[in-house]
């Protein structure tokens, strides 16, 4: 089911047949995959579907096994740390620890860092793509506040902020609702939704939740080892398509909301 | 106090302690924020079983102290990388048995060798001047690598999965930081010894840990408070004539509780907490 897009170009992300994981254990299985310049995708699956994996992959950091996965045209095990700073990154994350002596703004610059390469001393250009980075986010205010006061909320803005901070091409966000409460992750989402339309960015969500992101979402990848389906979230939510991945956990109300069953967060 | 100063070996002492004191706690930050003290404490053992060979042997004992140094954080940071074993479990290991070297050294050694026992107290004011050349040149080396990775350093101290991910090489910076913390575990041995040299490197850091919420406050900080500690011990120790490495050590411990009681982060849990 790989969607074939209209107007015909290098695509930003390309998976051909991958197959990523260690030898005996599989986190990926023969994946195909196009994602174009500018998409929004919601990438969706249970628990140790491989979420985290495809992650790691796209960042550079796991060869494919088997088959091929291009980035910006690049192979993924030959990108190089100039490649891996065109990739704005929010990891999956607890709380910071409070006392961690660092600013919003001294956070924010290290989404400068790799971007400018070892011996190269940050700027006062660095620090203006800082300070509006943080104006994107809303939290320019917080700039000279410590990090480990803020709300996970206003946490999560910083976070995304660094990233912006990288002038990304793609932004990859991994479970980045995670923790937060149920208004919080709703203006999370609207926030990276708004980024994407301003910015021209392509997202990459990745999240359990499917009812937070179907109604901001271009297109959904439904993960479980295998890619099951990708394609605009109408074409995906459907019961038939999600049975096959959660079986009988699924259920679908009334109103059209999907309820999983395997709500608990995985560590590492 | 003031006519201590006109002695060559006052002078070449204070000298000495403000470079070590110095070159320890900007380090220190980075240890610190890292977490990596018990795995510098574990250095400085390895480093005096370098020396205790070396005397043994007839070998150049501060380049005995830089192999065994080096070869106890490349393992121990090997070892974290994997993830295979826990560090404090391997560094723990290390630690003990690197001691348990230096002591067979130092029992094959047939006579009683006072300098060996220098390196593990330490005596700033027994510092000569090829010996302060030496500590200056290495010093310089290493605070110059610091200023020089500085962005990338304070990067994986704060969160190295990040770093390694928006295009910072992580891993070999890290190795860097592994090797940087044995250079200077070496290079302050003779001034403080081997085992009060950690609690320079940690105690500096730690104190402005308390102060402040900033990192770029933090480093000034912690490079502050290390030389006046130092400079301070050694001023102390000629004065009163106690011996200098428990002066500087006790008189930065002195001030990490002062900056304890007066730290924002515990007046804030204070007042959280009523």
């Amino acid at each position: 089911m790989t969607f074939r897009p209209l107007i015909m170009s290098t695509p930003i992300i390309h998976f051909d047949h991958a197959t990523f994981g260690f030898p005996g254990v599989i986190a990926l299985e023969d994946i195909s995959l196009e994602i174009q310049s500018g998409e929004f995708v919601g990438v969706i699956g249970p628990n140790g579907s491989g979420k985290t994996t495809l992650c790691r992959a796209v960042l550079g950091l796991m060869a494919p096994l088997k088959g091929h996965l291009r980035i910006f045209d690049c192979a993924c095990d030959e990108l190089r740390c100039h490649h891996r700073a065109k990739i704005g990154y929010l990891p999956q994350k607890g709380v910071v620890d409070r006392n961690f002596p660092v600013t919003v703004l001294e956070t924010v610059m290290m989404g400068r860092y790799g971007a400018l390469g070892l011996f190269t001393r940050p700027s006062g250009k660095d620090r203006k793509i800082a300070l509006e980075a943080l104006a994107h986010v809303g939290m320019e205010d917080h700039r000279d506040s410590a990090l480990g006061h803020l709300s996970g909320g206003q946490q999560q803005r910083v976070f995304i902020a660094r990233a912006l901070a990288q002038q990304p091409k793609v932004l990859l966000l991994d479970e980045p609702t995670t923790g937060l409460d149920i208004t919080t992750q709703h203006n999370v989402v609207e926030l990276v939704r708004h980024l994407h339309d301003e910015l021209g960015l392509t997202v990459l969500l990745i999240t359990h939740d499917i009812n937070m992101i179907r109604s901001h979402v271009d297109r959904l990848v439904l993960l479980k080892t295998r890619l099951y389906a990708a394609g605009p979230p109408a074409d995906v939510l459907k019961p038939e398509i999600l049975s096959q991945v959660y079986g009988k956990d699924l259920v679908i109300t009334e109103r059209d909301t999907i309820i999983v069953e395997d709500y608990h967060h995985h560590h590492h | 106090m003031l006519d201590l100063l006109a002695y060559d070996f006052i002078q070449r002492s204070l000298l000495a302690a403000a470079l070590v004191g110095a070159l320890c706690s900007t380090i220190g930050v980075f240890v610190v924020l890292r977490g990596l003290a018990f795995m510098g404490a574990g250095t400085a053992h390895a480093a005096f079983a370098g020396v205790a060979l070396g005397y043994l042997m007839g070998w150049p004992p501060l380049l005995m102290a830089i192999l065994f140094g080096l070869a106890t954080v490349w393992i121990t940071g090997w070892v974290e990388e994997k993830g295979r074993m826990k560090l404090d479990v391997s560094i723990g290991i290390l630690y003990t048995a690197t001691m348990a070297l230096a002591i067979l050294f130092i029992g094959l050694m047939k006579t009683y060798n006072a300098e060996v026992y220098g390196y593990l107290f330490g005596n700033v004011l027994a510092v000569t001047s090829e010996e302060l050349r030496t500590i200056a040149g290495l010093s310089i080396v290493v605070i110059g690598a610091i200023v020089l990775f500085s962005k990338e350093l304070y990067f994986i101290a704060f969160d190295q999965e990040m770093a390694e991910a928006s295009g910072v090489p992580a891993r070999r910076i890290f190795f860097l930081l592994l090797t940087l913390v044995a250079l200077t575990v070496v290079i302050s041995l003779k001034t403080v010894g081997a085992i009060l040299v950690f609690a320079m490197i940690l105690i500096p850091a730690s104190t402005a840990y308390q102060l402040t919420h900033s990192l770029s406050t933090l480093t000034w900080y912690s490079v502050l408070i290390g030389i006046a500690c130092s400079v301070g011990g050694v001023l102390i120790s000629s004065y009163w004539d106690i011996p200098s490495g428990p002066a500087i050590v006790l008189l930065a411990t002195l001030f990490f509780f002062i900056a304890v009681l007066l730290s924002p982060k515990r007046q804030r849990r204070t007042l959280a907490s009523s």
